[in-house]
C-alpha cells in the first residue's frame, strides 16, 4: 500500500482464572476472556497504531482498511524511522510439567486454601492468598510475511500474612510463578514461612540508616541489577537522551567479576519465544566484566542508537511494544556464601524485595528489602525492618566486590509505560560495600 | 438511535440470568481515545485505540460470582463463568443490589467540546514544547491523550444509569546535564490543564536541579509538594480507610475510630460530586447514589470506606465508595476524589527542604507505614523561593506519625489523580544524606 513502509499485527486472546481467599473466605473465583489485538504502521515519518479490542483476522479490503486508517494516524507523526535488520525466529515454548486446564477450579481453591491455612497462628490477624492463571494466544505477522503463533500460560499464587500486636502491624509475603504449568501443590512451606516472617518481624529493630556493608540475597541482588542497571540500558531511554548510560560504552563501572545480562530466551518467569515486532530473542551482555557492553533494543532503537541486538521488544496484549528487561540477572561468581559474609564482618544483610524504582537520566535508584539482619563478625545477628537502598548507577556498582556461586532467578512484574509485563530478576548473593541504606533507626 | 436502544443485550443479559440467580448486575464501558507520543521534541508515534468492558456479576444465596471479557457479543459465555464462579465463592449476608433512584442525567465529568482527535493532541504538544522552550533543558519524552467513555450499569433490581466522560492528559520529560524534569497534567475538561505551563515545569525542574549540593544527615523541616505527598498518602494511607482492609485486619487505623490520628487542622474526605474533577460521578460502581464521605474531621477519624459486599457483611452502610480498576474489573472500595484539607497558610517563608518528588514510594510498608524513599527535584526552599538544589539524598519516616506532625496546608491545591492534595510542611522529618 502506497505511504507503507512496513507494518506488523499483534493479536492476543485468552483468559484469566483467579481465586481470591482472604482470612478462610473465598472472595471470588473464576475466569474472564479478552482479545485484543495491536497493529502498528509505519509510514515515512513515524508510527500510526491502533488498538483493537475483539478483533477478527481478516484479509483483503477489510484489512486494508485498517492499514489506511492506521496510516491517517501516522500522518501527523514527523520522524523518519528507520528499523534496524533483526534474524527472525521463534522458539519453543518448554512443555508445563502439569497442565494448569487439566485442574478443576474447585481443587485449585482446595489447594490454595490449605495454603492460606498453614499461614495460621495466634498473632497472625490476617491471611490472604491469590492464585492467578493467564493463558495467552498470541499470533504475530509483518508486511515481511513473518508470520509467528505461540501459546504461553503463566501461573502461580501469592500468599500474605499480616501479624500484629499492641498496635504493631507487620507483614510476610510470599509468592511463586511460573511458566512450568501447575505449581499449587505442596506448598503449605511458604504458608508457614510468610507466617513466620510476619511474626518475627514483630520484634524486629528498625535499621540505622547510613553508609555500611551489606550483602544482598539473590532475590534483592537481582531487583538491584533490574534497577541499577537494566532500566537505564533500555535502547529507547538511550535514543530519548533519558539514560546516564548514553555514549559510555566500554566504560568500566564496575569490577572484573561483575557481568549483568538480560536473556528473553531462558525458561524463566520472563521467557519470550519471540519478541513482540517478531524478531528473535537473544541474549544480552549489559555490562561485561564491570565494562559497560551493549543496550537493549528494539529495531528502531537498533538502528538509531546501536551497540546491541533487537529481540528486546515486549508488550502486553493491545498495546504498542516497547524496549523491556526480560530475565535479568548478575552472573555468578565463585565466592561461597560463607566467604561473603566474612568478608562483609560488620554490616547488614538484606533479604527479599518490596520493589524498587530508578529514574534513568538522572541515573539515582531506590529499591526496598521485606527484611533484614544485623552482621556482627560475619554472622547474622538481629533482624531488622523496612530497609531501602538507593544509589548512583555510575558510581554504586563499583562497591560490588563479591559475587556468590549461588544464582537463583525470582519472578515478578515490571511496569513501564502504563504496561506490566513479567520479568524475573535474579543474583547470587553479593557484598556491597557503601550501600546507602535508609531506615529509621538513628545513633 | 438512543444509546440505551443500543444496549438491548443487556435486557436480554439480565432476563437470562434471573432464571439461574437471584440477582445480577452489568458494567459495561465503550471508550474510544487517541494519543500522540514525542521521543524528544517530534512526534514519533500517533495511537487511536477503541476499548470495550464488560464485567457481569450474579448474587445467588449470598454467593457473588463474577467474570469479564472484552467483546460483549460473547456476553452469554461470560454470564455462565460468573454464575460457576458464583458457586465457588463463600456466601455471606446480603441484602440486596441498590434499586433505581432519581439522579441528575447532566454528566460531571464531561467535556463536550474536547474533539478525540489526533491534531488536537498535536496541538496540545505544540504548546508544552513552547513552554519548554523557557529554560534551557533539552525535552526527552512526551505525550499527550484525548479520551471518551460510555459507561452504563444496569442491574436485575431496574437500574439503568449511563454516563459519559471525557479525559485530557499530558506528560513531558526533560533533562539538563544529568539533571531530570518531569510534569503533567489531567481533566476531564479541556479549559483545565495547562499545557504550556506544563513543558514550562517540566524544563524549569531539569534546570534548576543541575548542579544539586549535598545534605547531611539529620532531621529538618520539609515541605511536600501535593506530588510527593499524593505518592506517600496513596500508597499507605489511603488503603487503611478502606473498609476491607479494616475488618480484615490490615489497617493501622482500623482501632482507632473516634481518635486523633492527625494533626488537629488536617480533614480528609471524599467528594464524588465536586465540579470538574476527575473523579466525580453522581453512583458508584454498583449504582449506589454518591454522597460526600468524610473520614477524618479536624484530625479525628469518623468512619471508613465500604462498598456493599463489606457492609452487609459487617454490618455498616455503603458510603457509595465502589470503584471498577480498569474495563469491567470487578468493584472494589476506593475513592472519587480524595480531598485533604484544613487551614490554609503561608508554609514556604521559613526555610524548608521542598521535596517536588519522590522515587520508590510503593515500597513503603503498606502495613505499619514506614518509608525510606528517594528525593526527586528537591531544593532548599525559603521566602516561598527555590535555593539551592539537593542532589541526592533519602526521605525515611512513617506516614501514619508523619500525619501527627503537620505544620501546615499550602493555600493551593493540585488534583493528582483522583486526589486533590494541598502542600504539606512537616516539621523535623529525617533525611539521610549520602
Amino acid at each position: 500500500m502506497p505511504g507503507i513502509q512496513y507494518y506488523d499485527l499483534r493479536h492476543v486472546n485468552g483468559q484469566v482464572t483467579h481465586i481470591d481467599i482472604d482470612n478462610g473466605v473465598v472472595e471470588s473465583a473464576g475466569t474472564s476472556f479478552f482479545n485484543k489485538a495491536v497493529i502498528r504502521v509505519l509510514s515515512k515519518t513515524g508510527w500510526g497504531v491502533l488498538q483493537i479490542d475483539n478483533y477478527s483476522p481478516c484479509k483483503g479490503k477489510k484489512f486494508d482498511a485498517i492499514l489506511k486508517s492506521a496510516c491517517r494516524l501516522a500522518q501527523i507523526t514527523q520522524e523518519n524511522v528507520i528499523l534496524g535488520d533483526a534474524p527472525h525466529g521463534i522458539l519453543s515454548v518448554p512443555p508445563m510439567k502439569e497442565d494448569p486446564r487439566d485442574v478443576c477450579i474447585e481443587e485449585k481453591s482446595a489447594l490454595l486454601s490449605e495454603i492460606e491455612k498453614a499461614a495460621q497462628h495466634p498473632f497472625v490477624v490476617n491471611r490472604r492468598a491469590n492464585f492467578i492463571e493467564k493463558i495467552e494466544h498470541v499470533r504475530f505477522t509483518d508486511s515481511s510475511e513473518n508470520e509467528y503463533s505461540y501459546e504461553m500460560c503463566r501461573s502461580g499464587f501469592n500468599i500474605l500474612a499480616v501479624a500484629s500486636r499492641n498496635g504493631n502491624i507487620q507483614m510476610g509475603y510470599e509468592r511463586e510463578h511460573s511458566i512450568h504449568g501447575f505449581n499449587l501443590r505442596h506448598q503449605q512451606s511458604l504458608g508457614i514461612k510468610a507466617a513466620e516472617i510476619a511474626v518475627a518481624l514483630l520484634d524486629a529493630g528498625v535499621a540505622k540508616s547510613g553508609k555500611m556493608r551489606a550483602v544482598l540475597d539473590p532475590e534483592l541482588a537481582g531487583v538491584f541489577a533490574h534497577e541499577a542497571v537494566g532500566h537505564a540500558s533500555e535502547g529507547d531511554l538511550i535514543c530519548e537522551g533519558n539514560s546516564v548510560l548514553k555514549g559510555k560504552t566500554g566504560q568500566k563501572i564496575g569490577n572484573d567479576n561483575l557481568t549483568i545480562i538480560d536473556d528473553p530466551g531462558i525458561f524463566e518467569f520472563g521467557f519470550d519465544p519471540v519478541d513482540a515486532e517478531g524478531v528473535a530473542v537473544c541474549r544480552t551482555e549489559i555490562i561485561k566484566n564491570g565494562v559497560i557492553n551493549a543496550f537493549l533494543h528494539n529495531r528502531e532503537t537498533l538502528s538509531s542508537v546501536g551497540n546491541g541486538v533487537a529481540g528486546h521488544a515486549r508488550a502486553m496484549p493491545g498495546e504498542p511494544p516497547l524496549v523491556r528487561m526480560s530475565n535479568t540477572f548478575i552472573e555468578a561468581g565463585d565466592a561461597t556464601e560463607h566467604e561473603i559474609f566474612e568478608e562483609c564482618r560488620n554490616g547488614i544483610f538484606l533479604k527479599g524485595s518490596r520493589g524498587g524504582q530508578v529514574d534513568p537520566g538522572r541515573g539515582i535508584f531506590q529499591f526496598n528489602a521485606e527484611y533484614g539482619y544485623l552482621i556482627k563478625n560475619g554472622e547474622c545477628t538481629k533482624m531488622v525492618r523496612d530497609v531501602s537502598l538507593s544509589g548512583e548507577i555510575l558510581t554504586t556498582l563499583h562497591g560490588i566486590t563479591l559475587c556468590g556461586n549461588d544464582r537463583t532467578m525470582s519472578p515478578g512484574y515490571c511496569g513501564k509505560g502504563g504496561q506490566s509485563v513479567p520479568v524475573s530478576d535474579g543474583a547470587p548473593h553479593i557484598l556491597l560495600c557503601d550501600a546507602v541504606v535508609g531506615g529509621s533507626g538513628v545513633d | 438511535m438512543r444509546w440505551w436502544a443500543a444496549v438491548a443485550w443487556i435486557d436480554q443479559l439480565l432476563c437470562e440470568a434471573q432464571k439461574t440467580v437471584d440477582e445480577a448486575e452489568v458494567f459495561f464501558v465503550k471508550a474510544t481515545s487517541v494519543s500522540a507520543e514525542l521521543k524528544q521534541k517530534k512526534v514519533n508515534l500517533a495511537t487511536s485505540s477503541e476499548d470495550y468492558g464488560l464485567g457481569i456479576r450474579t448474587i445467588h444465596k449470598g454467593r457473588i460470582g463474577s467474570s469479564s471479557t472484552n467483546n460483549p457479543g460473547q456476553w452469554r459465555e461470560c454470564l455462565s463463568a460468573a454464575i460457576a464462579s458464583g458457586k465457588l465463592a463463600t456466601p455471606h449476608e446480603w441484602k440486596g443490589l441498590p434499586g433505581p433512584v432519581h439522579l441528575s442525567r447532566t454528566p460531571l465529568s464531561f467535556d463536550a467540546s474536547i474533539r478525540i482527535e489526533p491534531q488536537v493532541d498535536i496541538d496540545l504538544i505544540e504548546k508544552m514544547l513552547e513552554g519548554a522552550e523557557e529554560h534551557p533543558a533539552e525535552v526527552t519524552a512526551g505525550s499527550a491523550s484525548l479520551s471518551f467513555a460510555t459507561v452504563t450499569l444496569a442491574n436485575s433490581k431496574g437500574v439503568r444509569y449511563t454516563d459519559k466522560y471525557t479525559g485530557v492528559s499530558l506528560s513531558l520529560e526533560a533533562i539538563h546535564g544529568q539533571s531530570t524534569g518531569y510534569e503533567f497534567d489531567h481533566s476531564p475538561f479541556m479549559d483545565k490543564v495547562d499545557p504550556v505551563s506544563v513543558g514550562e515545569r517540566a524544563t524549569f525542574f531539569a534546570v534548576e536541579s543541575d548542579n544539586g549540593k549535598e545534605i547531611a544527615t539529620g532531621e529538618y523541616d520539609i515541605l511536600l509538594s501535593p506530588l510527593a505527598y499524593g505518592e506517600l498518602l496513596g500508597n499507605v494511607f489511603v488503603p487503611a480507610l478502606s473498609g476491607r482492609n479494616v475488618h480484615a485486619g490490615r489497617s493501622r487505623l482500623a482501632q482507632s475510630l473516634g481518635e486523633t490520628v492527625t494533626d488537629p487542622q488536617i480533614s480528609m474526605y471524599d467528594d464524588p460530586l465536586l465540579k470538574k474533577a476527575s473523579g466525580s460521578v453522581r453512583w458508584d460502581a454498583e449504582g449506589t447514589p454518591t454522597r460526600r464521605v468524610d473520614f477524618i474531621r479536624e484530625g479525628i477519624l469518623k468512619t471508613f470506606a465500604y462498598d456493599l459486599k463489606t457492609a452487609y457483611r459487617f454490618g455498616k452502610t455503603s458510603t457509595a465508595s465502589a470503584i471498577r480498576g480498569g474495563f469491567g474489573g470487578l468493584p472494589s472500595i476506593g475513592h472519587h476524589n480524595f480531598v485533604v484539607d484544613g487551614k490554609r497558610d503561608e508554609v514556604a517563608d521559613e526555610r524548608v527542604v521542598y521535596i517536588h518528588n519522590v522515587v520508590g514510594a510503593h515500597t513503603a510498608n503498606p502495613m505499619s507505614g514506614e518509608f525510606s524513599v528517594e528525593l526527586s527535584n528537591a531544593f532548599w526552599m525559603e521566602g516561598g523561593e527555590f535555593d539551592v538544589p539537593l542532589r541526592s539524598a533519602m526521605l525515611s519516616g512513617n506516614v501514619f506519625d508523619m500525619h501527627q506532625n503537620i505544620s501546615g496546608l499550602s493555600k493551593e491545591s493540585r488534583a493528582i489523580g483522583s486526589m486533590i492534595l494541598p502542600s504539606i510542611k512537616i516539621n523535623k522529618q529525617r533525611i539521610i544524606g549520602k
